[in-house]
Formats: C-alpha cells, sequence, structure tokens
C-alpha cells in the first residue's frame, strides 16, 4: 500500500521519557486488516516508541480504517 | 446469502409495481410523471412521455375512453382521475414531435389495413428502422373518417399520416382485397400485421379467410401460420380506439421477434392489463373533487392542469415515512434489499453499505406498517449475520457496545444473590445493565418494593441479557451469554425472572424461552403503589419502546400503573404495536451515530409534551436529544429531585460502567454485608477532566478506565513522551483491538489533569500492548476476571 494518504504530522517538542531523546522521522509500517502502510512518524530513534499525532488517529487514520473495514 | 431469502423479501415490497391506472391501461402509459408534467403545465414534457407508450398520440390522445379510470386509487375518495381528458387537453396543448426512428434497420413488414390499429402497427415497426409497407382500400383512416370534428380535430389524422410517410411508411392502396392478389404482393415479406379494425380488412375474402381458423391468440395475437399476426376485433363492449390500438402494438411487437427471429410468445409478461398491488394510502387525500370542463371537448389549460393537481401520485412508502433510517437513504426496502444483497457478495472493492445496513434499528415498525408484512429490520439481522460468518462484519461499529456488555457481565459487576435471609426464592429481579447504570437509586427502590410486595422471596440477577449480541449479528456470542445466564438461573433454584427492560424480555422470549419471565410493570401492576408514588405536575406523552412493540400486556400494564398513580397521558399517533424506535435499537446509534440522532430526533418532534418511557435507554436518548423526559421509575419511585428529573441529563458511557460498579457495591453492602472489592490501583488515580475534553471522550467512545489504564500503565512503564514547553506528557496503550492515548499533565495536589484523549484502531509498531493479547496487562482494568 502507498504512503500517500497517511503522510505524518509534526509532532515538535516530545521527547522520549525512557531514552530522554528527541523523536526523528522514521519510515514505519503500520498495519490494519492485513494491509500495511509506510508512514512517516515520529519516533525515538533508540527505543523505537512512535507517536501518533490526534490530527492523524483522528484524521486520516479514521479514514483508512473505515475504508479498510468496508473491504 | 441465498437469491431466495431476496426473492421472497422482494416480493413483499411492492414500491416498485405500478399504479393500478397504469397497469390497467393497455398500453401502460407512465401515469404518474404524465400528469405530474400536466400539473406542472408543462404540456410539452408531458407529451413526451406520453408519446414514449403512446402510438400515434396526436390521434389517440383524442380517442382513449379510459379504462384505466376504473382503477384509480381515487375512486374511493371523490372520483378518478379523468386521463382521457389530460391525454385530450395534452394532445391540444402539445405540438406532436416527430420520434427518433431508427436508421433504417433494412428489415421490411407488411400491414394490412388502416385503421387505428394498423396505423399504430405501422408506427411502432417503422421506429424501430423497418421499412413498413401498409396495404389498406379507399383512403386510408378506416373508422378514425367519419368522427365528428368535435371528436377529433380535423387536422389529427392528415398529420397522423404525413408523419407516417416521413417514417417511410409507403401506402399501398388495393382496389380490392381479394385473398389472392394479396397473398401474392404479401409473398415478399417475412411478416404482416392485419387490423380488422378496418371494415374494408374485415369484410374481405382475405380478413374472412383469416379468421376461419378461430380466433388470433390473445398473447402474440398471431393468426396463421407463425408470419401473420392479427388484431382490432372489437371487444364485447364494442369497439374501442384504445384497444385497437394496444392490439397494434402488441402485433407490431410479435412481427419484430418473428423477424429477428425469436419466438412471438418469448418475454411478454405484464403486457397485458393486470391488478397492481401496490398499495397506496388514500387516508389524507382531501375531498378534491374532479374538474368538469365547461367543453369537455375542449378542456382549457387550466382545467387540465387542475384535474391534474388531484393525482395522488400513488406509492406506497408506508414504512419510508415513518422511519427516519429508510428515509435517509432515499430509497425504499425493495432497492435496500438488492443493494445489502449485491453488497454480500462484494469480494474485492468497497463494500459500502455496510454502516447502512448496521444502522438500521431493527425495531420492526416497517413491518407493522408494510401491507404486505416487509420486514427490513429481520432482513437485515439476516444480512448482518451472514457478515460475521464471513468475517465481514466492521470491528468498529458494534465493538464499543460488545465490550460494554462483557464488562457487565463480568465478575467484577454481574451477581446473582438470593433474597437476604433466605435459602430459596420463588422470584429473581432483573433489572439489566441498563437501568441501575441510569436509575440505581430507583433500582434499588423497585428492589425492595417487589420483595415488600412478593411473598416467598425474591433474589436479585444482576446481569446484561445479552441482546447486543444478538443485535451485532453474532449467534456463537448470543448462544455463550444465553448459556450463561441459565447457568446463574439455575444455580439459584430457577426462579420467575421479574426483569424491568423490555429489551431483556425479548431477549429471553426469543433466547431463553424456557426461563420463566415477566415484565415488571405486570408484576407491579398487580400490588398497592409504593407510598410515594405520584403523577408528574403535567401531561406526559408516553413512548412505548419499540422492544415493547408486541407486548401488548405489558404496554397495558404501564397504561394501568399511569392511572392508578393519576398521570394524565397523552397517546401519540405512532404508539403501541406501531411505536418508533430511539436509535439504541439494533446497535444503530453504535454503527452510525447521526442516523441514531435521526431515531431520537424524530421521536422527540411528535410531541410537544414531555416525553414518558419505561425503557431507561429510551429515556436517556430522548433526553439527548433535547427533549425533557421521564424513566416510568421518576413516577413510581421518585427521588427528591423528582421535578427536576425530566431535565437530568443522561449519563455518558463511562458514568454508566461506574455505577454499575457502584451499584453493585452498595447494594453488596447494604443488604449482603458483603464488604467493597475495592481495587486499589484503578481506584486510587484521580482524574480531573473538563466537560470539553469529556464530551470528546463521549464522542470517540473512550472511557475514564480507559484513560487510567493508560496512565498506570505509563507510570509502571515509564513509556512516555514528555513535552517540556507544555509540561505535558504524552501516554499510549492497547489493551484492546485499539490503541487510546492521553495527553496530560500532573496537577500540584495529585490529580491528573486530562488534556486530550484519542483513539486509533491501526496497530503502529513500537506502542505498549501492541500484539499483546486482549485483553490488556494492567491490573484491575477491563475484562480480566472472565464470567461470574
Ligand atoms: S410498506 Fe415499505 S416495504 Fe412495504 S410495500 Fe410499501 S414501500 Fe415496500
Ligand atoms: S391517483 Fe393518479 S397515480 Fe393513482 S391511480 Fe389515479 S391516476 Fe393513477
Ligand atoms: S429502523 Fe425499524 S422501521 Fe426502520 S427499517 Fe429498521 S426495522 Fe424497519
Ligand atoms: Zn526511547
Amino acid at each position: 500500500m502507498s504512503t500517500a494518504d497517511l503522510r505524518d504530522t509534526d509532532a515538535e517538542g516530545w521527547v522520549c521519557v525512557t531514552c530522554g531523546t528527541a523523536l526523528e522521522r522514521r519510515s514505519v509500517d503500520i498495519t490494519y486488516m492485513a494491509s500495511v502502510f509506510k508512514v512517516e512518524l515520529p519516533r525515538c530513534p533508540k527505543c523505537g516508541f512512535t507517536l501518533i499525532p490526534p490530527e492523524l488517529a483522528l484524521g486520516r487514520m479514521l479514514e483508512a480504517e473505515k475504508i479498510l473495514e468496508d473491504k | 446469502m441465498e437469491q431466495g431469502l431476496l426473492h421472497d423479501f422482494e416480493a413483499r415490497c411492492t414500491q416498485e409495481e405500478a399504479p393500478s391506472c397504469q397497469s390497467m391501461c393497455p398500453l401502460h402509459v407512465e401515469v404518474r410523471p404524465f400528469v405530474k408534467f400536466m400539473a406542472e403545465g408543462n404540456f410539452p414534457e408531458a407529451r413526451k412521455i406520453l408519446d414514449r407508450l403512446m402510438p400515434l398520440s396526436g390521434v389517440l390522445g383524442f380517442l382513449c375512453d379510459g379504462p384505466c379510470t376504473a382503477h384509480c386509487r381515487r375512486n374511493t375518495v371523490d372520483g378518478a382521475v379523468n386521463l382521457p381528458m389530460l391525454e385530450r387537453a395534452c394532445a391540444e396543448l402539445s405540438a406532436f414531435v416527430k420520434p427518433m426512428s431508427m436508421p433504417g434497420s433494412g428489415r421490411k413488414a407488411a400491414v394490412v389495413g388502416s385503421g387505428l390499429s394498423g396505423l399504430s402497427a405501422a408506427f411502432e415497426l417503422a421506429k424501430k428502422g423497418y421499412e413498413i409497407t401498409l396495404f389498406h382500400a379507399g383512403a386510408p383512416g378506416g373508422r378514425l373518417l367519419s368522427l365528428p370534428t368535435k371528436q377529433l380535430p380535423r387536422n389529427a389524422l392528415p398529420d397522423a399520416l404525413e408523419m407516417l410517410e416521413r417514417l417511410r411508411v409507403t401506402f399501398a392502396e388495393l382496389p380490392v382485397f381479394s385473398s389472392g392478389r394479396l397473398e401474392s404482393a404479401l409473398a415478399d415479406f417475412p411478416a404482416v400485421y392485419v387490423g380488422l379494425d378496418d371494415e374494408a380488412v374485415q369484410s374481405s375474402e382475405y380478413g374472412t379467410a383469416l379468421l376461419e381458423g378461430g380466433l388470433p391468440d390473445p398473447l402474440t395475437l398471431a393468426a396463421r401460420g407463425t408470419d401473420v399476426f392479427a388484431g382490432g376485433l372489437p371487444a364485447d363492449a364494442g369497439p374501442s380506439f384504445i384497444l385497437e390500438a394496444a392490439d397494434g402494438k402488441k402485433g407490431a411487437a410479435s412481427v419484430d421477434r418473428v423477424v429477428k427471429g425469436v419466438p412471438a410468445a418469448s418475454a411478454r409478461e405484464k403486457e397485458a392489463v393486470y391488478l397492481s398491488t401496490l398499495y397506496t394510502d388514500v387516508s389524507s387525500a382531501a375531498g378534491n373533487p374532479a374538474v368538469i370542463p365547461a367543453d369537455p371537448a375542449a378542456p382549457t389549460a387550466a382545467e387540465a392542469v387542475a384535474e391534474a393537481g388531484r393525482c395522488l401520485q400513488c406509492r406506497c412508502l408506508e414504512c419510508v415515512k415513518h422511519c427516519p433510517y429508510l428515509a435517509r437513504y432515499k430509497g425504499y426496502p425493495k432497492r435496500y434489499a438488492r443493494e445489502f444483497y449485491n453488497n454480500l457478495s462484494i469480494v474485492h472493492g468497497q463494500r459500502k453499505a455496510n454502516t447502512q445496513i448496521n444502522s438500521c434499528a431493527e425495531c420492526g415498525l416497517c413491518a407493522v406498517l408494510c401491507p404486505y408484512d416487509a420486514d427490513m429490520g429481520a432482513f437485515c439481522a439476516d444480512v448482518r449475520r451472514e457478515m460475521v460468518r464471513d468475517k465481514r462484519m466492521p470491528p468498529r461499529h458494534h465493538e464499543f457496545a460488545l465490550q460494554d456488555m462483557e464488562f457487565s457481565n463480568s465478575a467484577e459487576v454481574a451477581f446473582f444473590r438470593l433474597e437476604p435471609g433466605r435459602s430459596e426464592c420463588g422470584w429473581a429481579f432483573f433489572p439489566g445493565c441498563q437501568v441501575p447504570a441510569s436509575r440505581p437509586e430507583q433500582t434499588e427502590a423497585a428492589y425492595a418494593h417487589l420483595r415488600h410486595a412478593l411473598p416467598g422471596g425474591v433474589g436479585f440477577f444482576f446481569s446484561c441479557c445479552g441482546a447486543p449480541a444478538r443485535w451485532s449479528g453474532r449467534p456463537a456470542l448470543t448462544a455463550s451469554t444465553a448459556a450463561a445466564l441459565r447457568e446463574q438461573w439455575t444455580i439459584n433454584g430457577k426462579p420467575v425472572l421479574i426483569v424491568a427492560c423490555s429489551s431483556c424480555l425479548a431477549f429471553f422470549q426469543a433466547e431463553l424461552p424456557g426461563i420463566p419471565a415477566r415484565s415488571l410493570w405486570e408484576t407491579l401492576a398487580e400490588f398497592p403503589l409504593p407510598d410515594a408514588a405520584g403523577p408528574a405536575g403535567r401531561t406526559l406523552a408516553l413512548h412505548d419502546p419499540c422492544t415493547a412493540r408486541h407486548a401488548a400486556p405489558m404496554q397495558e400494564n404501564v397504561r394501568k400503573l399511569l392511572a392508578a398513580v393519576g398521570q394524565e397521558v397523552e397517546e401519540l399517533a405512532l404508539s403501541g404495536k406501531q411505536t418508533r424506535c430511539c436509535g439504541y435499537g439494533g446497535l444503530a446509534a453504535y454503527a452510525d451515530r447521526e442516523t441514531g440522532d435521526l431515531y431520537s430526533l424524530s421521536r422527540a418532534g411528535d410531541t410537544r409534551n414531555t416525553l414518558l418511557s419505561y425503557c431507561v435507554v429510551c429515556r436517556d436518548r430522548l433526553r439527548a436529544a433535547g427533549k425533557p423526559s421521564l424513566h416510568l421509575f421518576d413516577l413510581l419511585f421518585p427521588r427528591e429531585d423528582a421535578g427536576q428529573a425530566a431535565l437530568r441529563p443522561p449519563p455518558g458511557i463511562s458514568a454508566r460502567q461506574e455505577t454499575r460498579l457502584s451499584f453493585r457495591r452498595s447494594l453488596l453492602q447494604r443488604l449482603w454485608h458483603e464488604p467493597p472489592v475495592r481495587n486499589p490501583l484503578m481506584d486510587e488515580i484521580l482524574l480531573r477532566i473538563d466537560d470539553a475534553v469529556a464530551e470528546k471522550m463521549e464522542m470517540r467512545r473512550i472511557l475514564r478506565d480507559d484513560v487510567k489504564a493508560v496512565l498506570l500503565y505509563a507510570g509502571e512503564h515509564g513509556a512516555m513522551f514528555s513535552n517540556a514547553a507544555s509540561g505535558r506528557s504524552l501516554a499510549c496503550l492497547r489493551p484492546r483491538q485499539v490503541t487510546f492515548w492521553v495527553e496530560y499533565s500532573r496537577e500540584e495536589d495529585g490529580p491528573y489533569r486530562i488534556h486530550d484523549a484519542y483513539c486509533h484502531r491501526m496497530v503502529v509498531p513500537g506502542v505498549p500492548g501492541e500484539g499483546a493479547p486482549s485483553p490488556c496487562t494492567v491490573e484491575g482494568y477491563a475484562v480480566k476476571g472472565g464470567r461470574m
């Protein structure tokens, strides 16, 4: 699946508390209903903890979920 | 789904049937659009509709004697719509439009006789691109030639003949129809239509010979062999132009089939007149008597417009008129059933009807309103079960409702106790999961009242009945939920259940018919009222819950109770068997909040009075729709603030779950002296959530307990993000098929201030709980204990 409709949103200022590290944009494979999306997301470069901002969760992610559930 | 199921349903819904005027019109003229344009004074458009099925409307438009009018639905009100008059007006007030003929097909056929049937046959075939030779004797027109101009305007016939010529009809005059001459002339043609309404043909040697073998076949008009068709003979009641034209058209269709090598009798259903099954409610057709034109031979435009306005535009839509869900998608059950059936068979691509299928309330109103008992709700239930079976049910629609059910049935919430101090009980009170969640004090009061009234002991059975499993199309979950209820009932001595909620009662009757269960209202009606019971200070409109639709005794008992408290009641137009749903039925509001709101809003709009229901979910949904609303408990077991009861806001999803927990704790403590089981971890987290955030959580179906679980997990594992600029933290957890995110900060005095909470269902690597088996690992949260 493409990444076109799920680009990341800003997550400036957040730090991973476990590692004390600032987040970096990394390509992450997120999955749902047997589909895989490559998305650039703010992620802790050390432990991999990934941040999903509200606009993404409630916007394009929700849309994609609905489409996939109706597939 | 088996196609037979679809066809059974389709056969019930008659909305697509023609109105009876059209079914009884020998040409099946599309009456509704024709009359609609006439009513708008748009004569050219009306003419186009007429021309679609009526051959030579410039002639026949003046001559139809209207066999349809005897079947017009308006007959039973104040007289049929005068369609012959409208056709006459249309023919006079609009121009003859030359039909678009197909390019010459190279096909040929012959017509014998120039009466209206022969001319009609020639017209129909010429329109299809045939080269027609029309054999006639004398001036063409047959009986039409002798009509007074009052009946048929002078130009009508010449105009029609001229148009036929332009459509490449060759008029071949034969001095006599001697058999031999005609036969040899016809030898060149693959098929022939003979119009016997032309006197010259009927009385000829050829015509007589044709009828020697008997009358033409009524279906195809085949008169001799497979290539000669004949029609236009007068009916018993005498000659009729419309029947002659219809014969010409029918004969033309036979000729066309034969020339193309198709059997003349194939695919001719519904060509003849038939009685339509279309139901139309005429009860509100106000007195609007027929327009009598000053000059019947020449109705004016104004007269035609007025008469056309009398047409009821017959249609059924009985169910659609009263179901906001059916109305919302702009169709009607037959069409929806087809769409749902197709939706089931989609393999690749979007199943666009999923949300629609899941937002029917399965309330049964349509089946009651439909003259043919079509039950859209039952059909949707079938479709849902099939979606679940095929693993095509979108998870998001029912997940929250099912999780809520699981919570109510978990060991933390559900319990069964015999009446304190007794070792057996003849009865048990089953309030369901929603009544205690919304009316806990009154549930307790009702239980006290029952214990007082009923000898033989009344146990208490707190659990969800399992209706959500059934509504969501999950037979296995429904069965296991029912089995667990049966087990508890058996262990506790098989008491008669006294059920407060009509949905629970309906569930028991459908899934657990062996368990004796009766309505709380029936029981209460048998005893003196509680001392505190009293009327509200105003008239209340009574809303029967849709799950009590077929529970007539329950409805009666509620009315008895209301009479006993001296309550003045407004009976709504749609009540009892015809009551409407609040939007909770079928989990409709979970699948589609907007449709859910349409149900409650339309019910709220049915009255100006405060509503009263005996289902607490109805009450709370109607209140959420902005309507002051009461539950029957508010009259029978009023609280101290009874005056405000109608305005009390409905509890949200978190409050409902928390109230179930606290209700259980306090009831067990007070009546059975069981110490409260506390849940230290979850109980001790204090949240501060302002209204705006609480509202968002409600809309996103995020519970306060979900938030607490995120905080607990983050606290324990340190998995969170922090933001130095805002001083806030952000943590998440995926305890089930949903990942919850919480943005929060710590208040000086300890509690957590929640700034936002949101969720998604996609799986993101690196999120705690992802991949972990549901239920989650946070102690004390969600469903971990299994069933009670
Ligand atoms: S009531 Fe509804 S389902 Fe029944 S025939 Fe009419 S339109 Fe069809
Ligand atoms: S009211 Fe109109 S649509 Fe209905 S039967 Fe009469 S003419 Fe036809
Ligand atoms: S909501 Fe009720 S009336 Fe409407 S289609 Fe469904 S079952 Fe029928
Ligand atoms: Zn990290």
